[in-house]
């Protein structure tokens, strides 16, 4: 167990190592590609830049911490250790994939990849059924979003000519408003964005170590970036920003009130979490440089402080038994260290100085009070109002939390749980004071989104500006809320929309039930009429071909007896009553057409024609043994509905093969074939070397198929249905 | 369901069988210069155990042994040319003196359709099994059968499927119940 989780945890380790010494010492972009289907611009292309390489810190370096956290989380005892390392080290690869990504097609398929091992890692308790239903709830929304991604890429590409997300041209009009909506319902499923956040409280179902690393500092920053990355390409699109403003500014609000609702410790941390992103994606879909930078810093910010909250609500979670506010108490005493973890990384998360997210929300502020108009005011509301509920429940949740109140008996200490939570706080204090260091991690970043960010930098003290006014009033306004509202007595909060998307969901799968029954309805004729139509639908835009004048009718005044025999071999299978009587009229339009061949001049395609009519006969005749001997009657409209289809499809076939015959194009390529099946091929006879030399790969192919028909027919005939019944 | 078979048809088809067998090997080797081939060949093997079949006669029923031989032939000739260097597929003529039937010329084509035959009778096999050909009483070569004296009638379970009721019975669930 314990090794399982620190083996994996070197990966990460290493990387992050890695990616600081590449960071510190100045990036050189590298590109590296590897071409998968060339022709359709599919690969895998990964651009290591300063943004991804930030990302790449981020990534890794949390998720070291979270391999060492869950030693501690899980306990000596626990015995699915290995199972929780391997999914959580894919989600961290398929993370580093989506954030290294260069094509649109590498980054959706780390995209979904992050959806499905985010899965596996929320229903990691997977004998629950509410966690399964959280697991499921959080597949159904960011897989719905990832298909509305995938539009969005397909119609983003078009438009930008361009797989490279790097090269995406800006794109305008029609396609570029299609594009921008879909990529950004994508995003806000990834990042939980009002409305389709319901999954991310669910989401809270999942091991801590999991709701820390996925659900704060890396999964839900996912849509984030690509908000971030496509941002360039959406500059002129008005619907990019409408879009993004409302859905971050109402997630901002609704995500702030959700905290101050609930009791729960973690679940306060979620809905903030679902705040803090709305205020992401509000500052990059205003796209000005000094919002790229403030967000940018936030990002950064957000991941080490809400990583840091959960990790103290996982050690309280295990030391105490409970995460419910109203249980909890007086733990300032009895886990200091917790709760100066808390205390720092709480504010933070509020924005006071001296602390990183100070510093971040003083450049959103800036940003803000650098537009005009309308959008500042908008944008203002939505950023100083989120502000505010933000202090609000971070202070009721370090007064919930930790305040006085009945002291609640506590478990022992265990290092490995206290140690992550420590180092990622202190990287919140020390990154105040080395802004220099931030700077450099932060501003190339936001350089490479939006170039007008290069005046810009972080600033430690701004000294009385309106920013500081404006930011000092908005703690006061905060700390008044926050006090009342920690004194309210509680209510339950209605789990709004939840239900919503557990009934979509439902929906979903009864329609699927559904629509399989009525498709695979499990009537033979009913399919072969469905298959018939389709094939003959397919011939129509042929007909248009028809050239009676170069249609020859026959060669030899044989072939019209024959072609007679045959029809009238065909009608009379119409017609007769018993199953063995028809059997034997379609083998003798069988066997005409191969007379049809012998006279035409090809006896090896006669005698192939010849035994496959006599094996089908033979197989008719045994197949028709349990059978009735007699066709049952069918009557009314189904009859009419049979005639017609087989009807069309005689039409069909009849006038797409003269179509074929009356165009005759460029010279019969026999005589060639004759010259090189005896000089490449060592035979004579043309059609077999044709299937055995020249064209081998054919037959390879046609036999592999005719196995498989064999092994298939075996499979079902080996499924007994009594034995199934039983 | 027990047939009545004709005496007439099974003393037919016992007859002709050696015969149609012979026709279908020439088949096969006659392919490359004559009207024939792998296919062919299959198809007159197929259409042996087929007749056979309807005649209540014995036949064999390594349906599942002839598509994997028949794979695996065909895999290989398709694969082998790729170790020498030569592109997929790739056709290597030989050609030899012998007494009686003088010079013979012959190639990697042959073992090519000697795959393509035993995976169209495996397709055969499988298709009058699929069909239920056991139901028709046929004794099988390489099989337990309907009326396997070893298994039995008895007991209870899964196997008895295959001795109780003719209708549910097949014998490959046969072959797995031994």
């Amino acid at each position: 167990m314990r090794w399982a989780l620190l083996t994996a945890s070197v990966a990460p380790a290493t990387t992050a190592l890695w990616a600081g010494i590449v960071l510190i010492g100045g990036v050189e972009p590298s590109v590296p590609a590897l071409t998968w289907v060339e022709g359709l611009d599919l690969e895998f292309r990964f651009t290591i830049d300063a943004l991804a390489l930030l990302m790449t810190v981020l990534v890794s370096g949390i998720g070291a911490l979270v391999f060492v956290y869950a030693v501690g989380y899980f306990g000596p005892g626990a015995n699915d250790g290995g199972r929780f390392a391997a999914s959580l080290l894919a989600f961290s690869t398929s993370m580093l994939g989506l954030v290294w990504a260069d094509s649109v097609w590498t980054l959706f398929i780390f995209w979904e990849l992050t959806s499905v091992t985010s899965f596996l890692l929320v229903g990691h308790k997977n004998t629950s059924p509410s966690v399964q239903m959280a697991a499921r709830r959080a597949l159904m929304i960011t897989g719905g979003g990832g298909l509305a991604l995938l539009a969005g890429l397909l119609v983003l590409a078009d438009a930008a000519g361009t797989t490279v997300i790097s090269n995406l041209s800006p794109v305008a009009g029609t396609a570029g408003t299609v594009a921008a909506v879909l990529v950004l319902i994508g995003a806000a499923t990834k990042s939980a964005q009002v409305p389709f956040h319901v999954w991310l409280p669910g989401a809270m179902a999942a091991p801590t170590p999991v709701s820390a690393y996925l659900h704060s500092a890396t999964m839900v920053k996912a849509g984030v970036l690509l908000v971030a990355v496509t941002g360039p390409a959406f500059a002129d699109v008005v619907a990019f920003k409408t879009l993004g403003l409302a859905f971050g500014i109402t997630s901002m609000f609704w995500g702030g009130i959700g905290a101050l609702r609930h009791r729960d410790a973690k679940l306060i941390l979620a809905w903030g979490t679902v705040s803090q992103l709305g205020l992401l994606i509000t500052l990059l879909a205003v796209g000005s440089g000094k919002a790229i930078l403030a967000a940018v810093s936030i990002l950064l910010a957000h991941a080490l402080f809400k990583a840091a909250l959960f990790l103290v609500v996982g050690e309280i979670d295990m030391r105490t038994g409970t995460r419910n506010i109203d249980e909890l108490g007086g733990l300032s005493r009895s886990m200091p260290v917790a709760f100066g973890v808390a205390v720092a990384a709480g504010l933070s998360m509020a924005g006071v100085p001296p602390l990183l997210g100070f510093t971040a929300k003083e450049a959103a502020i800036e940003a803000v009070l650098k537009l005009s108009g309308f959008e500042q005011v908008v944008v203002g509301i939505g950023v100083i109002g989120g502000s505010v509920l933000t202090v609000a429940y971070t202070l009721r949740f370090l007064l919930g939390v930790f305040g006085p109140g009945p002291a609640t008996q506590v478990g022992p200490a265990r290092l490995s749980m206290t140690a992550p939570a420590v180092i990622l706080a202190t990287a919140g204090v020390v990154g105040f004071w080395t802004l220099g260091l931030v700077n450099d991690l932060v501003r190339p970043a936001a350089i490479e989104l939006n170039a007008k960010a290069e005046v810009y930098e972080l600033v430690r003290w701004p000294g009385m500006t309106t920013a500081f006014i404006i930011s000092a009033a908005i703690v006061v306004v905060g700390g008044v809320l926050g006090t009342a509202v920690t004194r309210r007595p509680p209510t339950v909060p209605a789990p709004i929309g939840a239900e919503g998307a557990d009934s979509i969901l439902d929906g979903t799968l009864g329609m699927a039930k559904r629509l399989t029954a009525r498709i695979q309805h499990g009537s033979l004729p009913v399919y072969v009429a469905t298959m018939t139509a389709t094939a003959s639908l397919a011939a129509l835009p042929f007909f248009t071909d028809l050239n009676l004048d170069h249609l020859v009718w026959w060669n030899h005044p044989l072939q019209a007896v024959l072609a007679l025999a045959i029809v009238a071999s065909a009608v009379g299978g119409a017609f007769v009553g018993s199953r063995l009587g028809a059997a034997l009229t379609l083998g003798a339009v069988g066997t005409g057409v191969s007379a049809l061949f012998v006279v035409h001049g090809a006896p090896d395609l006669a005698l192939t024609q010849l035994l496959v009519e006599t094996v089908i006969v033979v197989g008719f005749v045994i197949g028709l043994g349990p059978l009735a001997r007699r066709f049952p009657s069918v009557a009314g409209p189904w009859k009419a509905a049979r005639l017609a289809v087989s009807v069309f499809a005689g039409v069909a076939v009849t006038l797409a093969l003269a179509a074929a015959g009356s165009n005759p194009s460029g010279r019969a390529p026999v005589a060639d074939l004759a010259t090189s099946a005896v000089a490449d091929g060592g035979g004579n006879n043309i059609a077999n070397v044709i299937l055995t030399d020249m064209r081998a790969v054919d037959t390879l192919g046609e036999v592999v198929v005719l196995a498989t028909v064999a092994i298939g027919i075996l499979a079902l005939a080996n499924t007994n249905p009594s034995k199934a019944s039983e | 369901m027990t047939l009545s078979h004709s005496p007439a048809a099974q003393i037919g088809i016992q007859t002709s069988s050696p015969l149609a067998v012979i026709v279908g090997i020439y088949l096969l080797f006659a392919g490359h210069n004559n009207p024939g081939g792998g296919f062919a060949a299959g198809l007159v093997f197929g259409a042996v155990i087929a007749l056979r079949t309807v005649a209540g006669l014995q036949r064999p029923a390594y349906a599942r042994e002839l598509t994997t031989i028949g794979l695996l032939i065909v895999a290989t000739v398709a694969i082998a040319p790729l170790l020498w260097g030569d592109p997929l597929l790739d056709q290597q003529v030989i050609s030899a003196q012998f007494p009686i039937l003088g010079k013979v010329k012959s190639g990697s084509a042959l073992v090519f359709d000697l795959g393509v035959t035993a995976i169209v009778i495996g397709l055969v096999v499988a298709v009058l099994d699929g069909l239920g050909a056991s139901e028709l009483g046929t004794p099988e070569l390489g099989s337990a059968g309907p009326n396997a004296p070893d298994l039995d009638p008895t007991s209870p379970g899964g196997a008895t499927t295959t001795t109780t009721t003719p209708t549910t019975s097949d014998p490959a669930q046969a072959r797995r119940g031994e």
